[in-house]
C-alpha cells in the first residue's frame, strides 16, 4: 500500500470510530451548558445501542434503529433531567447510577434475548457520496466514502451549535447553567430548560450509542462502549463546552487513537497496551495546557433551589 | 449541599435536609433498598422470572449457608475498604470515580513487592505489600489531587482518565518487563498460600477482614474525632468558610484525595494477598461504582458504612452463585446497583419535611 493509501484508510477509520464518542460528547456540551452535569452517558449509549441493535436485527432498517436508539436516549434524558431537578438529585450519583444500572441492564437483557450467542448485522448504512471527493489528494476520499448517517452527525453537530450560540432557546439554555437565578428573574423557567437540555443531550447519546452498534462496529456486546461515555464528558470539557470545538478534539483524539496502528504499520516496536495509554494520557496533558482557561457554567452539578432560596 | 454526618446524639450544624437523626437515614436506606428490590423484581418478571424464587434463593445462598455466609465476608472485605475511600474524599467534596486505577496499581505494586520478599517471614512480606500498595495507589492519585487542589481542574475526570491509563500501564507492565517468564499466562511471580493471608479459623474468611475493620475504626476516629478530619469535613462542606477559619484548605484537598487513593491501594494489597496471590493482565474487580452505591446506602455516615457493606457483599456472592442457582446472569446484580444508586440520588426530594431556605 502506498502512503497516501494508509493515510488516506486511517482518516477515514478516525472519523468513522470517533463520530459516535463525537455525538456522545456533544451531547455532554450541551447539558454542562444547561448545568446538569451527566455521568450517565454510558449506560445511556449502552442501553440505545442495545435497542438499535435489537430493533435492525429484526426490521433489516439501520434507519429504524437508529431512531430508536435516539428515543432510548430522549428517555433516559427526560428522567435524568427530571430527577435532577424536580427532585433535586445529586447529579454525580444519578449519572453513576444510570451507567451502572445501564451497563447491567444491557448485559442482563442481552443475555436473555439472544443467550450465549453474538448475532452479527450484514451490511450497515449506504455510502451515497462514494468516489464524489477523488480529485482532493488524501482526504478526499477519507471523507467521501464514509456511511450516510456519519454526515447527519456532523450536521447534527453544526446544528446543536448554531442552536447553541444563536438561537433565544440557546441562550435561555446556558443562562440555565450559568446564572439559573437570573433566567428565572426575567421570566424563564429553569427546570423546564434543564430537562429539555438533558433531553437534547439524551439524543445525542443515544444517537451515539445506536451508531457505535449499527454503523461502526456492525454488532452489539455488552460492554461494547468501552468507555466512551466517560471519554465524552472529558472530550467535552476540553473543548470547553462548545460543541464544534468538541467535534474538532474527538476528530483529534479519534486520529491519536488510530495512531497505534500506523505506528505498527511504519515498524515501531512498541507494545499496543503501552501505545493504548497515550491517548488518555494526551487528554490528561491537554486539560493542564488548556485547564486553567477553562471557565464551566457557574451552576454546573448544582441542584436549583428556586429563586427564594437565594442567599 | 448534601447531608452533614451526624454521631450520636450531635445535632448538625445546618438544617440541611438528609441527617436529622441517624434513624431517619436508616430508615431513608431501608426505603431505598425496598423500591429498588420492587424495580428489580418487575423488570424480573417482565424478562420472565419468579422474582419471589431468585430473591429468596438470593438470601438462602449468601445468609442462610454458612459457605455463603463465609463468601459474603469475604467480598465485605474490599467492599468496605473501597467505600472507606470514596467516602474520605467524598467528605473533602470530592469525587474520587478513579477507585477502579488505584485499586490495580496498589495491586500490581502489592504483587511484585510481595513476591520480592517470599523468603522473608509472613509478616514482613504482608507488611511490605500492603506498604506497597498503599504507596501506589497513592502516588497514582498524586496528579489529579495536585491538579484538582492548585489548578482547580475537575478531579472527576482526571481519576477517570487515570483509570483507563492504569489498566493499559497495568496490562503493558504485567505482559512487558514484569512478566514472571516462568508461567504461561501474563502475570507476576505467584506469592505461595501459605504466605498470603490466614484465614480464620476453619472459615475461607481470611484476616484482610480483621485488617479491612481495623481500618475502617481508625478512620472513623480520624475523621470525627481529629483535627485533620474536622478539616477535611469543613472544606467539604464550605471550602469558603474553611478558608476564613484559616484551614489550608488546598493541602487539605489533595490530602484528602491522596488519601483516598491510598486506600483504593489497599483494596489490590487485600486483593492480591488473600485470593489471588499474583497480578494477572486482564484482571478487573470494578469495585468502584460499587463503592458509590455503598456510600450513598450508607447516607455518608462513617459508621454505616459496614453494614452497607455487607449488604453489598451478598449481592457481589450472589452475582457469583445465583447465575447456577436460579439461572440469572451476574449482570442483574450490577442493574440492581445501579437502580439503587438511582433511588438514593432521588432521595435529596423530602416532601414531608418543611423546605429550608438556602440549599442548593
Amino acid at each position: 500500500m502506498s502512503v497516501e493509501a494508509i493515510a488516506t484508510a486511517l482518516i477515514a477509520a478516525a472519523i468513522l470510530t470517533s463520530m459516535p464518542l463525537m455525538l456522545a460528547a456533544v451531547g455532554e456540551a450541551i447539558a454542562e451548558r444547561a448545568g446538569l452535569l451527566n455521568l450517565g452517558i454510558e449506560g445511556s449509549m449502552l442501553c440505545a445501542g442495545f435497542a438499535s441493535f435489537w430493533l435492525t436485527l429484526k426490521t433489516d432498517s439501520v434507519t429504524l434503529g437508529l431512531l430508536i436508539g435516539a428515543a432510548v436516549g430522549l428517555a433516559i434524558g427526560l428522567v435524568f433531567g427530571t430527577l435532577a431537578t424536580v427532585l433535586n438529585a445529586n447529579q454525580v450519583v444519578l449519572g453513576l447510577g444510570v451507567t451502572l444500572a445501564g451497563t447491567g441492564g444491557t448485559a442482563f437483557l442481552f443475555r436473555e434475548v439472544y443467550g450465549s450467542d453474538q448475532p452479527l448485522l450484514s451490511g450497515g448504512p449506504g455510502r451515497p457520496f462514494e468516489g464524489w471527493f477523488d480529485w482532493l489528494p488524501v482526504i478526499g476520499p477519507a471523507i467521501g466514502d464514509q456511511r450516510w448517517f456519519v454526515f447527519v452527525a456532523w450536521f447534527m453537530v453544526l446544528a446543536g451549535h448554531l442552536f447553541l450560540v444563536r438561537t433565544p432557546s440557546g441562550l435561555q439554555l446556558r443562562a440555565a447553567g450559568e446564572s439559573p437565578f437570573g433566567l428565572e428573574a426575567v421570566g424563564g423557567n429553569v427546570t423546564m430548560v434543564r430537562i429539555g437540555a438533558a433531553a437534547i443531550g439524551g439524543v445525542f447519546y443515544g444517537f451515539g450509542g445506536a451508531a457505535l452498534a449499527v454503523v461502526e462496529l456492525g454488532f452489539f456486546s455488552p460492554g461494547s462502549t468501552a468507555g466512551a461515555g466517560f471519554l465524552a464528558v472529558a472530550l467535552a470539557m476540553l473543548g470547553r463546552l462548545s460543541p464544534l470545538r468538541v467535534a474538532l478534539f474527538t476528530l483529534a483524539f479519534g486520529l491519536l487513537t488510530g495512531l497505534d496502528i500506523g505506528l505498527q504499520i511504519a515498524g515501531v516496536d512498541a507494545r499496543p497496551e503501552f501505545l493504548r495509554m497515550l491517548p488518555y494520557a494526551g487528554i490528561v496533558i491537554g486539560l493542564v495546557a488548556l485547564g486553567r482557561g477553562v471557565r464551566m457554567p457557574r451552576a454546573l452539578g448544582q441542584a436549583y433551589g428556586g429563586i427564594s432560596s437565594r442567599r | 449541599m448534601n447531608a452533614v454526618p451526624v454521631t450520636s446524639g450531635e445535632r448538625t450544624r445546618h438544617d440541611t435536609p438528609g441527617a436529622d437523626t441517624a434513624l431517619a437515614s436508616l430508615l431513608e436506606s431501608l426505603l431505598a433498598i425496598a423500591l429498588a428490590i420492587a424495580i428489580a423484581g418487575l423488570i424480573l418478571i417482565i424478562a420472565g422470572h419468579d422474582p419471589l424464587n431468585v430473591f429468596s434463593q438470593l438470601v438462602d445462598r449468601t445468609l442462610l449457608r454458612s459457605a455463603g455466609l463465609e463468601e459474603v465476608l469475604v467480598r465485605t472485605t474490599p467492599l468496605l475498604l473501597a467505600g472507606l475511600a470514596v467516602l474520605i474524599a467524598a467528605k473533602a467534596g470530592l469525587w474520587n470515580i478513579g477507585v477502579d486505577g488505584q485499586v490495580l496499581v496498589g495491586a500490581i505494586a502489592a504483587a511484585v513487592v510481595g513476591a520480592w520478599l517470599v523468603d522473608a517471614s509472613r509478616p514482613v512480606l504482608w507488611a511490605g505489600a500492603m506498604l506497597a500498595a498503599i504507596v501506589g495507589g497513592a502516588v497514582w492519585t498524586i496528579v489529579p489531587a495536585l491538579l484538582r487542589a492548585f489548578w482547580e481542574i475537575n478531579e472527576i475526570v482526571t481519576t477517570i482518565m487515570f483509570n483507563y491509563i492504569a489498566i493499559s500501564m497495568t496490562a503493558w507492565l504485567v505482559k512487558g518487563p514484569l512478566r514472571d517468564q516462568t508461567l504461561v499466562a501474563p502475570q507476576t511471580p505467584l506469592i505461595p498460600p501459605e504466605l498470603r493471608f490466614v484465614g480464620l479459623g476453619d472459615t475461607r474468611v481470611h484476616i484482610g477482614l480483621v485488617f479491612a475493620v481495623a481500618i475502617w475504626i481508625a478512620a472513623s476516629f480520624w475523621l470525627h474525632r481529629s483535627v485533620a478530619g474536622l478539616e477535611v469535613r469543613a472544606v467539604g462542606e464550605s471550602p469558603r468558610a474553611a478558608r476564613h477559619a484559616m484551614i489550608p484548605v488546598t493541602v487539605v484537598l489533595a490530602v484528602a484525595l491522596v488519601a483516598s487513593g491510598g486506600l483504593a491501594g489497599v483494596v489490590g494489597g487485600n486483593d492480591v494477598l488473600s485470593t489471588k496471590g499474583t497480578f494477572q493482565a486482564e484482571w478487573y474487580p470494578g469495585y468502584g461504582l460499587s463503592a458509590f452505591a455503598l456510600v450513598f446506602l450508607a447516607r455518608r455516615h462513617v459508621l454505616a458504612l459496614l453494614p452497607a457493606a455487607l449488604f453489598l457483599g451478598m449481592l457481589a456472592y450472589g452475582a457469583d452463585v445465583m447465575p447456577r442457582a436460579a439461572g440469572i446472569h451476574s449482570a442483574f446484580f450490577a442493574l440492581f446497583e445501579g437502580i439503587l444508586l438511582i433511588v438514593l440520588a432521588a432521595f435529596r426530594w423530602r416532601p414531608w419535611r418543611r423546605k429550608s431556605g438556602g440549599h442548593r
